[in-house]
């Protein structure tokens, strides 16, 4: 990242696009606290990550995080049901999750597929289920890169719809590093990066650029 | 994280590498087995080692007087007999008692003389299990002059009920003792001195012939509990008829038996050793190699949120799985082991080629190859406590690793 300062408001869509190497990923997973901030200042929801422990990190992860990675990077050994189940029990939920996470893997067309395990789906179908995971608990916010990347345009587009609901009826937020058009295309705000900076950043409907207009990130 | 996940995720886990998994199963379960097969066979054998030292010829506990274990005179004698039987008794501690006399004689049979041994008994007291004539209906055989002879000395001198023997010695005055008897039965006693050279009689036989009146050289005692044998001893010591005797528990009277027995839980414990050491490689290296493998799983779950104590804890725990299993599946076998040959017996000569099996005393002690092997509780859990702290140990490093690691720099790898 190079002077990069963007500040991402609750109930973002927001996608991130840009060339392969531009910083996509690298940004997401600061963002999400998944790697060490070396200089600059990330700040998520008020707390500054460079000034938080291990553990804090990972509870931020758990409490106010969901991801989404391009590998799908699901538990080999849990079966669709279970590892959406998994997070849910992680933050210590108790009742009906069982029922929260089939309803999740309904929701996304995978209820016929809850008892299978990830080498026994296809990729695509891996995707969704990581997606289900990401949004079971209904975090504040969802880091997802290329969650469509696996995906036919009717299962894109039915993801992106579900988010969408999700954002709308839950406040959640959500932002993707993406190249598919289909995700820009639902995106109510389009960053676009190159070399670690960024270049554009467009809030649709109200028909701005608005470089700038973010703080956090830096 | 819930126990629930934590579990199913290290028992699943445990099938991701079948041939791995199976393999350090094998090395755990094989320790285990090893070992309870070791102990069993040690216990069977110590523990009849064990009941022949403080069965009939040592008994628990002895009095004596002062200086008779070391000299066998036959001069430092128990006086009172009567009495000092009857305060024994009132200890609730004491199952058996019963006073003895020997004395070296020379023996005369027709022309041929040879030395032997007069053992003096009371029949009654020594026809309980651990005595010296167990299960022998004695007391119609000896007294007035009939009695019992050893099985081994009936042979080497070609003894048949019904020979007389004229007794030759010295008695507690140190006068010349002289007697006949009459042999009524040929015995096979559990006590290599009664089997070999001894002429068994009564108390009041032998007193008359060595004239010893109410007087013994030996009490033996049989506890009800032997690991209490020392607390009973402290009472006995305390007793006022027992003022000037020595009592002294089997420990005191055989300090290098006692050695024997310590060394053998040092050898148990040397093989529990081993058994840690094969189920030690055996988990360090699945847990290590799962580790190595796993590097971006572990990424993914602390991305997830799951605290690095989380997937410490995970790893434990299918460490601990495995080690259990392993234990299981040793204990199985041992038990299995222990079933077959605890009706049968094991022979150690016939495992060495021999074709019977051979019983020998030595010093009073009975030996034998055939061994039943015994196995204690505590076995198994020696074993289950060693391959679970094997377990965690193992786990240290791979923790430690994942401890320091970052989820992206895990996920790269």
């Amino acid at each position: 990242m190079r002077g990069l300062d963007l500040e991402i408001h609750k109930g973002d869509f927001l996608a991130i696009v840009g060339p392969s190497g531009s910083g996509k990923t690298t940004l997401l997973n600061l963002i999400g606290a998944l790697d060490t901030v070396t200089g600059g200042k990330v700040e998520v929801f008020g707390q500054d990550l460079s000034g938080m422990s291990r553990r804090e990190r990972a509870e931020l992860r758990l409490r106010s995080l969901g991801f989404v990675f391009q590998a799908y990077n699901l538990v080999p050994v849990l079966t669709a049901l279970e590892n959406v189940e998994f997070v849910l029990e992680l933050r210590g939920e108790d009742g009906g999750r069982g029922a929260t996470a089939m309803s999740v893997l309904e929701d996304l067309g995978l209820g016929e597929l809850a008892d299978r395990r990830p080498n026994e789906m296809s990729g695509g179908q891996q995707q969704r289920v990581a997606v289900a995971r990401a949004v079971a608990a209904k975090p504040r916010l969802v880091l997802a890169d290329e969650p469509t990347a696996n995906l036919d345009s009717e299962n894109g587009e039915l993801l992106l719809k579900m988010m969408r609901q999700l954002r709308d009826e839950h406040d959640m937020t959500f932002v993707f590093s993406t190249h598919d058009p289909l995700v820009v295309s639902y995106a109510s705000r389009v960053v676009t990066l190159r070399d670690g900076k960024i270049v554009s950043d467009i809030r649709k409907g109200s028909g701005s650029e608005a470089p700038g207009d973010a703080t956090e990130a830096n | 994280m819930a126990v629930t996940s934590t579990l199913r995720i290290a028992w699943r886990n445990l099938g991701r590498n079948k041939k791995r998994s199976s393999l350090a199963l094998a090395a755990i379960a094989l320790g285990q087995f090893v070992f309870l097969a070791v102990a069993a066979l040690m216990h069977g054998y110590m523990g009849e080692f064990h009941a022949s030292i403080t069965g009939p010829m040592i008994g628990h506990a002895q009095v004596h007087a002062e200086g008779w274990l070391d000299d066998r005179s036959i001069d430092l004698t128990i006086d009172g007999v009567g009495d000092v039987l009857d305060e024994i008794r009132t200890d609730p501690a004491v199952e058996h008692v019963s006073a003895r006399i020997y004395a070296p004689v020379l023996t005369a049979l027709t022309e041929e003389g040879f030395m032997s041994f007069v053992v003096g008994v009371d029949p009654d007291a020594e026809s309980h299990d651990a005595g010296l004539l167990p299960g022998l209906e004695a007391p119609g055989l000896m007294g007035q002059g009939r009695v019992l002879i050893g099985s081994g000395f009936a042979r080497r001198y070609d003894i048949e009920p019904g020979a007389e023997l004229a007794l030759v010695g010295q008695d507690v005055d140190g006068s010349i003792a002289s007697g006949l008897f009459t042999v009524t039965e040929i015995v096979s006693s559990p006590v290599d001195i009664v089997n070999n050279l001894g002429i068994v009689m009564t108390l009041d036989d032998a007193g008359e012939l060595l004239a010893m009146y109410d007087q013994a050289h030996e009490m033996v005692i049989h506890t009800r509990d032997i690991d209490t044998v020392g607390e009973t001893v402290a009472r006995l010591s305390a007793l006022p008829a027992l003022a000037d005797l020595e009592v002294l528990s089997w420990r005191e009277i055989v300090p290098q038996m006692v050695v024997m027995f310590e060394m053998v839980d040092v050898m148990l414990l040397v093989i529990l050793g081993i058994v840690f050491v094969a189920a030690a490689a055996g988990i360090a290296n699945t847990m290590l190699m799962a580790t190595f493998e796993r590097k971006h799983e572990f990424g993914m779950l602390l991305s997830l949120g799951c605290g690095p104590s989380r997937l410490a804890r995970m790893i434990t725990v299918e460490a601990v799985t495995l080690g259990l299993v392993g234990v299981a599946i040793g204990t199985a076998l041992g038990l299995g082991l222990l079933l077959i040959t605890q009706q049968t017996g094991l022979d150690y000569a016939a495992l060495g080629g021999a074709s019977d099996s051979y019983e020998a005393s030595y010093k009073g002690l009975h030996l034998s190859s055939l061994v039943y092997p015994r196995l204690y509780a505590s076995d198994v859990f020696a074993g289950m406590i060693a391959v679970f702290l094997t377990a965690l140990l193992s786990v240290v490093w791979p923790i430690m690793r994942i401890a320091r690691m970052e989820p992206m720099e895990a996920m790269r790898l």
